[in-house]
């Protein structure tokens, strides 16, 4: 890379950095600069400074001369406070220095609760001042003044007024000091000490060649003109003419963004959403909490039949019944359930509960939702469908939400026959499932008779179920006042979602993760 | 929907076609609405999975197979033993007071096949499979099996008093009570409940005093334990409900036909009546022939079959199909061991069935319909549209969520916000509620989120449930935005700005009235009024509220009533 393309992408920062090493080298050549001294002569902030730095030995400009770890003591809070109110040793031995000319005598209780210190403070302070032969403990645990001075509660004097607001290098003191500071500093489990040693690394920079040819470069052709930021005043004055505007570096990743985006599993939804319109459904909505009358008896699913385990429901804790059940759909369902009801049907032959048909439980199947748009006196011909929430006594796992969308609906119209049953579950697989090959086979559901699985071939998974549907009985039409075919039809889109998605655990549909909500892309 | 367990090779001697293996076993599939689960075709074993929960007669191997080997005939061979006959040499004499216990019994011999193991297992199978499921584990049929030539018939069904006899039932060593089998034995435990609140219990018992066994939990050892090698069976099947138990020994008896046994019929004598009178001669042929118009069988099918090509196909799907004395029409009659005909239309599946269903072209629906979304869905999409132009991240979460995320974590125990709609049977207490605001749901992403870049805006266009006792259900669905914001620096006022710039752009005004909120920092949070009516609310939330949901970034809330906005009309 030739030096004038280098210094185009070179950051203000580095171009500073590098033309303070080259001005200190061409004064004393072999002196490297320390990082201190290159931050004051580069004019730059610690921060700014550090990440010149690394950005210039990546890019071998300079190099570390030297590197001298130096350690550092401070006066920690408590330091502080020790230099104002006294530490405990200078406490203690004042204590019973007075004691001693009033001709009392203490014990280290006496002193410790006067005082008021702790005993890890006491202990230390009194091993301090014995060693030093300040002290002695007599008879009784008494403690009396031996009148020798304490080398531990000078030094500590003298280092706390050395070291007040301000730093220094620990190898600046004599030994003795450095004892007591080491003694005394904050060490890992005990933080109330009143000196701090940290360790500072020291660094000093120097030029390497090639950053020589480029800092003499930068000094020949002149920086003062270039500018990074195009401003608003530049443009008022003019002077953008005079200045040179640093080019970036364009290969860069750029910063993240946190954009406002639709849930990747509703761009899933709006897209069936829109198709199921196109083909000209009529959206349908229901309530959360249904009885089991709309959720299954509406739907001739017997109140004592085995059929009735398929839809594991959730019961409502309270209220459990509703106030009613609308006439005179409950009558006529209870019909058909008992005796057919005038449906032509024998009907189930059993005695129908009407206090059950009221039991309140969370909506198990969208198919609720159709059963209340039958009785609600539908369009004839007539295409609906609902997205709707539903809930199942289940077992979270991999594969089993327990609230999940079903994608339902209902055709009525007096041309809907088992073909035009075929029809529409052919249309689905195209333009829902945007599948090449379908098939039908039989399958059971309580309230459709024919009904049908329809399968469509995954270009990886093979044969998978798209849906199932069927026409509704008459046990399930008439009673709410529908007298023409209708075809009853449902998606099962959650496993085409996840294959859309590149999920392979339902849970994480409604994942509560922001970033995978963030970085999950569709493939519709 | 049962799963079961065949063996191909028992398989394809009861189709009487051994060349199947050549066709996939899927090919077949179809006419018994089965899916393969799994296949072993080292040991021949095929789990399958039966999806029709009215064909209780397909769940053995014996059914499948008949099934598909009517289909292979182009019609059923008959079942000699449904014909009435002079009188069955045995007999059942049933004792008064069972009318109130456990009303109905049916029974039937079956002599003359040698019981393999493949034969033994799925009779044991099928037994299992129609108490536990079409029976409901018992409740409304049980069915036993005893070896013949041990029994001296008459047999009698009759109560007794829990301490009157003692015999040895299945499972243990030593003679008990009526009593302490429902105490202590494994069967007693199980099913004893159904026979709560009796204080005497069905007893089998034949002409010598010996005990078949304790219907419907557990069978006598000495009689009731069939054998692998046995050629001579009674089969009784006791119940709450006469159809169900006629319809359960039928299918019984052609099973055990089907492998070769010849069946004889059982006389049984009520005291009081039935709905077949006070004798009842078992296998009892309960269907009638039906007359159904050919037109609405080709009106469903959308094709004109004519009458004859549907005769053919019901012929070949097991029915009893005649030319009817009704012009135009078809009589069918469904086989004895199926009790699903409850509507002319009935047939129109299995004829399309029997047929294949690719036999059939599909057409498109031709009616004209307009289409479009709800008033509300249609609201619901352009207040998204809005959140996500303002920078908004769309949150789905679940509807069911803890006591403790929605009431709990937001201070609200013991307030006047704490009425939720809950489950009865819990599976999960994470799953035990359904929400009542979106933002317990989006404060849930922000507490997995805390490492995902900041700033997070969040939002979520979703029901909620409202405890409301003038609704039907005592419960109001609503749809409900909410959003939420948390970075450094959030507070009410950024969140008031996208409030104010959304209502703006809905043409909506409204004003801002302070409510006291335990959930909100107090003096921070206020009320959304807009005509007159509260629609939402808004809020910087509690740090009590952050530290429950070990938050650590200031964050800030609204929520809107989309169904408001709906609801009252564009202005």
């Amino acid at each position: 890379m030739n030096a004038a393309s280098l210094i185009d992408r070179l950051h203000p920062l580095e171009i500073k950095v590098l033309t303070a090493l080259s001005r200190h080298q061409s004064q004393s050549p072999h002196v490297a600069l320390r990082e201190e001294e290159l931050g004051q002569t580069a004019a730059l902030e610690p921060a700014q400074l550090s990440m010149a730095v690394e950005w210039l030995l990546a890019k071998s400009l300079i190099r570390v001369e030297s590197e001298r770890v130096t350690q550092i003591v401070s006066l920690t809070k408590i330091g502080e406070h020790y230099f104002e109110k006294y530490s405990p040793v200078e406490r203690i031995l004042s204590a019973v220095r007075d004691a001693s000319q009033a001709g009392r005598r203490l014990t280290i209780q006496d002193i410790r609760s006067r005082e008021g210190l702790e005993p890890t403070e006491m202990s230390g302070a009194i091993g301090s001042l014995k060693k030093d032969g300040a002290i002695r403990i007599a008879e009784g645990g008494q403690v009396e003044a031996t009148g020798t001075p304490s080398r531990t509660a000078e030094s500590l004097r003298s280092l706390f007024q050395q070291l007040r607001a301000t730093s220094k290098e620990l190898q600046a003191f004599p030994e003795p000091m450095r004892g007591v500071i080491e003694q005394h500093a904050v060490k890992r489990g005990n933080a109330r000490e009143p000196f701090r040693i940290d360790e500072r690394v020291e660094r000093r920079y120097t030029l390497t060649p090639e950053g020589m040819t480029i800092a003499q470069a930068i000094t020949q052709q002149g920086t003062g003109e270039e500018v990074s930021q195009l401003t608003p005043d530049l443009l008022k004055d003019g002077a953008w003419r005079t200045k040179r505007f640093r080019k970036y570096t364009i290969s860069l990743r750029p910063p993240r963004l946190a954009a406002g985006k639709r849930h990747p599993y509703r761009e899933f939804l709006d897209l069936v959403k829109r198709k199921l319109v196109s083909m000209g459904f009529l959206e349908m909505r229901g309530p959360l909490v249904e009885t089991e009358f709309w959720n299954m008896d509406a739907l001739y699913m017997p109140q004592f039949h085995p059929a009735r385990a398929i839809h594991d429901v959730y019961f409502v804790k309270e209220p459990t019944h509703a106030r009613e059940i609308a006439e005179p759909f409950l009558s006529q369902v209870a019909a058909a359930h008992r005796n057919g009801g005038g449906t032509g049907s024998t009907g189930w032959g059993y005695e129908y509960d009407l206090d059950r048909a009221r039991r309140l439980v969370l909506r198990s199947q969208g198919t609720a939702v159709s059963a209340r748009t039958l009785a609600s006196g539908p369009n004839v011909p007539g295409k609906y469908f609902s997205i709707a929430r539903c809930f199942r006594y289940d077992q979270v796992d991999a594969t089993h939400a327990t609230d999940f969308f079903q994608v339902e609906g209902i055709v009525l119209g007096r041309d809907i026959n088992f073909r035009t049953l075929l029809g529409l579950l052919d249309l689905f697989a195209r333009e829902v499932a945007q599948a090449k090959e379908s098939r039908f086979l039989p399958t059971y559901f309580p309230f459709t008779e024919p009904s049908v699985e329809l399968q469509v071939r995954h270009p990886r998974l093979g044969w998978i179920e798209l849906g199932g549907a069927g026409l509704f009985r008459a046990e399930v039409t008439r009673p709410l006042g529908v007298d023409v075919p209708v075809i009853a039809w449902g998606l099962g889109l959650d496993r085409m979602a996840m294959v859309a998605l590149g999920i392979h655990d339902i849970r994480d549909l409604f994942s509560t993760d922001l970033e995978m909500i963030r970085t999950t892309r569709g493939h519709f | 929907m049962p799963t079961i367990s065949i063996n191909q090779k028992d398989f394809e001697q009861l189709v009487g076609r051994p060349t199947i293996a050549a066709e996939p076993l899927d090919a077949w599939l179809p006419l018994v609405k089965a899916e393969l689960k799994d296949q072993d075709s080292e040991s021949g074993e095929v789990r399958l999975e039966l999806h029709d929960s009215n064909r209780p007669d397909l769940w053995s191997c014996e059914g499948i197979a008949r099934q598909i080997r009517i289909k292979l005939q182009g019609a059923a061979s008959a079942y000699p033993f449904f014909k009435p006959t002079p009188r069955p040499k045995r007999r059942i004499q049933v004792m008064q007071g069972l009318e109130r216990v456990r009303p109905y019994i049916a029974a039937c011999t079956a002599v003359g096949y040698k019981m393999t193991g493949e034969g033994l297992a799925q009779l044991v199978q099928t037994q299992e499979k129609l108490a536990d499921i079409f029976g409901r584990k018992r409740r409304t049929i049980s069915i036993g099996l005893y070896r013949l030539p041990q029994i001296v018939f008459p047999v009698t069904y009759t109560l007794v008093k829990p301490e009157e006899v003692r015999f040895t039932p299945l499972g243990v060593e030593e003679k008990m009570s009526p009593r302490e089998i429902l105490a202590v034995h494994p069967k007693g435990l199980e099913y004893g409940p159904i026979l709560a609140g009796h204080d005497r219990l069905p007893l089998l018992m034949d002409e010598e005093g010996q005990v078949l066994s304790l219907p419907p939990i557990i069978n006598s050892r000495e009689i009731g334990e069939v054998r692998v090698g046995d050629r001579e069976l009674f089969v009784e099947v006791t119940g709450t409900d006469l159809p169900m138990v006629l319809l359960t020994l039928n299918i019984l008896a052609v099973n055990l036909a089907d492998r070769g046994a010849t069946i004889e019929a059982v006389e049984v004598a009520y005291p009081y009546a039935t709905e077949l009178g006070k004798t009842v001669r078992t296998p009892f042929n309960f269907q009638k022939a039906r007359s159904i118009p050919i037109k609405t069988i080709e009106d469903a099918l959308g094709v004109p079959l004519g009458a004859e090509r549907i005769r053919q196909a019901l012929l070949a799907y097991g029915y009893e199909a005649s030319a009817s004395k009704d012009r135009g029409a078809i009589s069918v009659k469904i086989p004895p061991y199926r009790n699903d005909l409850m509507h002319p239309l009935d047939v129109v599946e299995d004829v399309a069935i029997s047929r294949g269903y690719g036999e059939f072209t599909p057409i498109m629906p031709s009616q004209f319909t307009v289409g479009s979304l709800s008033r509300l869905e249609e609201m619901s999409d352009r207040v998204r549209d809005m959140m996500v132009g303002m920078g908004f991240q769309e949150i789905i979460s679940n509807i069911m969520a803890s006591r403790q995320e929605l009431i709990d974590r937001m201070h609200l125990a013991g307030s006047d916000r704490d009425q939720i709609v809950e489950v009865e049977n819990v599976m999960t207490q994470a799953y035990s509620c359904l929400r009542q605001w979106i933002t317990p749901s989006l404060l849930r992403v922000e507490a997995a989120s805390t490492r995902a870049f900041y700033p997070h805006r969040l939002f979520e266009v979703g029901e909620v449930a409202v405890p409301d006792a003038t609704e039907e259900t005592g419960v109001r669905t609503l749809m409900v935005l909410g959003a939420l914001i948390a970075h450094a620096n959030a507070n009410f006022s950024e969140a008031h700005s996208c409030l104010d710039l959304l209502l703006f752009y809905l043409d909506r005004p409204y004003t801002l009235e302070p409510i006291s909120h335990r959930s909100f920092l107090d003096g921070r949070a206020g009320r959304i009024v807009s005509n007159g009516r509260a629609v939402g609310l808004i809020g910087e939330i509690h740090p009590e509220v952050l530290e429950h949901w070990q938050v650590s970034m200031p964050s800030v809330v609204f929520e809107l009533e989309v169904d408001a906005l709906v609801n009252e009309g564009k202005s």
